[in-house]
C-alpha cells in the first residue's frame, strides 16, 4: 500500500519562492513526490512515497500565461507538475549540475516581483476590509446586534492580522528578491 | 511603444536581453533562441525557459519583436524595426565603451 503524507498550508509556510522550491527538492530526495498539485494544494498537499529522485523544482507565478507558456517550458525539458491559483510548479530531473530556469538576476527578480504582486492583491483586500469594518465599528453599525461590538472588534482584528501577515510575507520576499 | 520610451526602458540593456534581441534578427522560437545564444557564447550562456519566456513577453508587448507565425504550439518571433533601432543604439553604446577600455587589454 502506498505511503502517503499530507502537508498543510505549504505556500504560507515557505513564502520565498526559492525556499519553496528547496522544500520540494528536499522531499524528493527523501522519496516523497506530490500526488497532485491543484487548486486546493495550497491548503493540503498530498505526497506519496516512492524512489528518491534528484529534482530541480521551480515555482513560477503567471496569472495569464499565453498559450505557448507550457510548450516553451516543456521544450526546455521541464515537466509540468501542476497549478495552485496563479502559481505553476515545474520540475526537471538532473544528475550533475542543478538546472536553472531563471538564469539571470533580472528574470529572477521579475519572477519574485510577480509573487509580491499576487500577495499584494490579498494584502490590499484584507487591509480594505479591516478599514471598512473598523469604520463600521466606529460609527456604531454593530451596536444593534447582540454582542455586535465584540464581533466587530474580532473581525476587524482578524482582518488587520491577516493584512499584517501578508505585509510580512511581502517584506520577506523583497528581502530575498534575487534568490 | 515610441522610440524614446523604448530607449528609456531598454538602454542600457542586460546581456540576456541583448542576446535574445540579437538572436531574433532571424526568425526563431524560444528554444531556438537558447540554442543560438549557447552556440554564440561558446556555451558560456545557457538561457533558461523562464528567462526566455518572460523576456519574449516583455519584448513583444513593447513592440521590439513580433510573432511571425505559430508552429506546433510554438510561437516564432522576429525583431521589428523598433527593435533593430534599439539594438543598433545599444551596440553603438557598447562599442563606445569598448573603445574606452582598449587600454585594459
Amino acid at each position: 500500500m502506498k505511503q502517503l503524507k499530507t502537508f498543510w498550508l505549504t505556500p504560507f509556510t515557505h513564502v520565498v519562492p526559492a525556499d519553496y522550491e528547496d522544500w520540494f527538492e528536499k522531499l524528493a530526495k527523501e522519496g516523497w513526490h506530490p500526488v497532485k498539485v491543484g487548486q486546493w494544494s495550497s491548503i493540503a498537499m498530498r505526497f506519496a512515497k516512492a524512489e528518491p529522485k534528484t529534482y530541480r523544482y521551480v515555482a513560477d507565478m503567471q496569472a495569464l500565461p499565453k498559450k505557448d507558456y507550457r510548450p516553451t517550458w516543456e521544450e526546455f525539458g521541464w515537466e509540468y507538475v501542476g497549478q495552485m491559483a496563479s502559481m505553476h510548479v515545474w520540475r526537471k530531473q538532473y544528475t550533475d549540475v542543478r538546472p536553472e530556469s531563471f538564469t539571470d538576476s533580472a528574470s529572477r527578480q521579475d519572477r519574485n516581483r510577480r509573487f509580491i504582486f499576487a500577495v499584494s492583491v490579498s494584502f490590499v483586500l484584507f487591509l480594505a476590509a479591516a478599514i471598512g469594518f473598523g469604520a463600521a465599528l466606529f460609527m456604531g453599525w454593530f451596536d444593534n446586534v447582540p454582542d455586535g461590538r465584540i464581533q466587530g472588534i474580532l473581525i476587524t482584528a482578524l482582518m488587520l492580522a491577516a493584512s499584517a501577515g501578508l505585509g510580512l510575507v511581502i517584506l520577506r520576499i523583497r528581502k530575498n528578491i534575487d534568490k | 511603444m515610441d522610440i524614446n520610451k523604448a530607449r528609456k526602458r531598454y538602454i542600457p540593456m542586460s546581456e540576456t536581453m541583448l542576446l535574445i534581441l540579437f538572436s531574433l534578427s532571424s526568425i526563431r522560437h524560444g528554444y531556438g533562441i537558447m540554442q543560438h545564444v549557447k552556440e554564440l557564447t561558446k556555451n558560456r550562456i545557457e538561457l533558461g525557459a523562464g528567462t526566455v519566456y518572460q523576456s519574449l513577453g516583455k519584448l513583444e508587448s513593447d513592440g521590439l519583436i513580433r510573432t511571425v507565425r505559430e508552429e506546433q504550439r510554438k510561437k516564432l518571433y522576429l525583431i521589428t524595426p523598433l527593435g533593430k533601432q534599439i539594438l543598433q543604439e545599444e551596440t553603438q553604446r557598447l562599442n563606445e565603451i569598448c573603445g574606452y577600455l582598449e587600454v585594459v587589454k
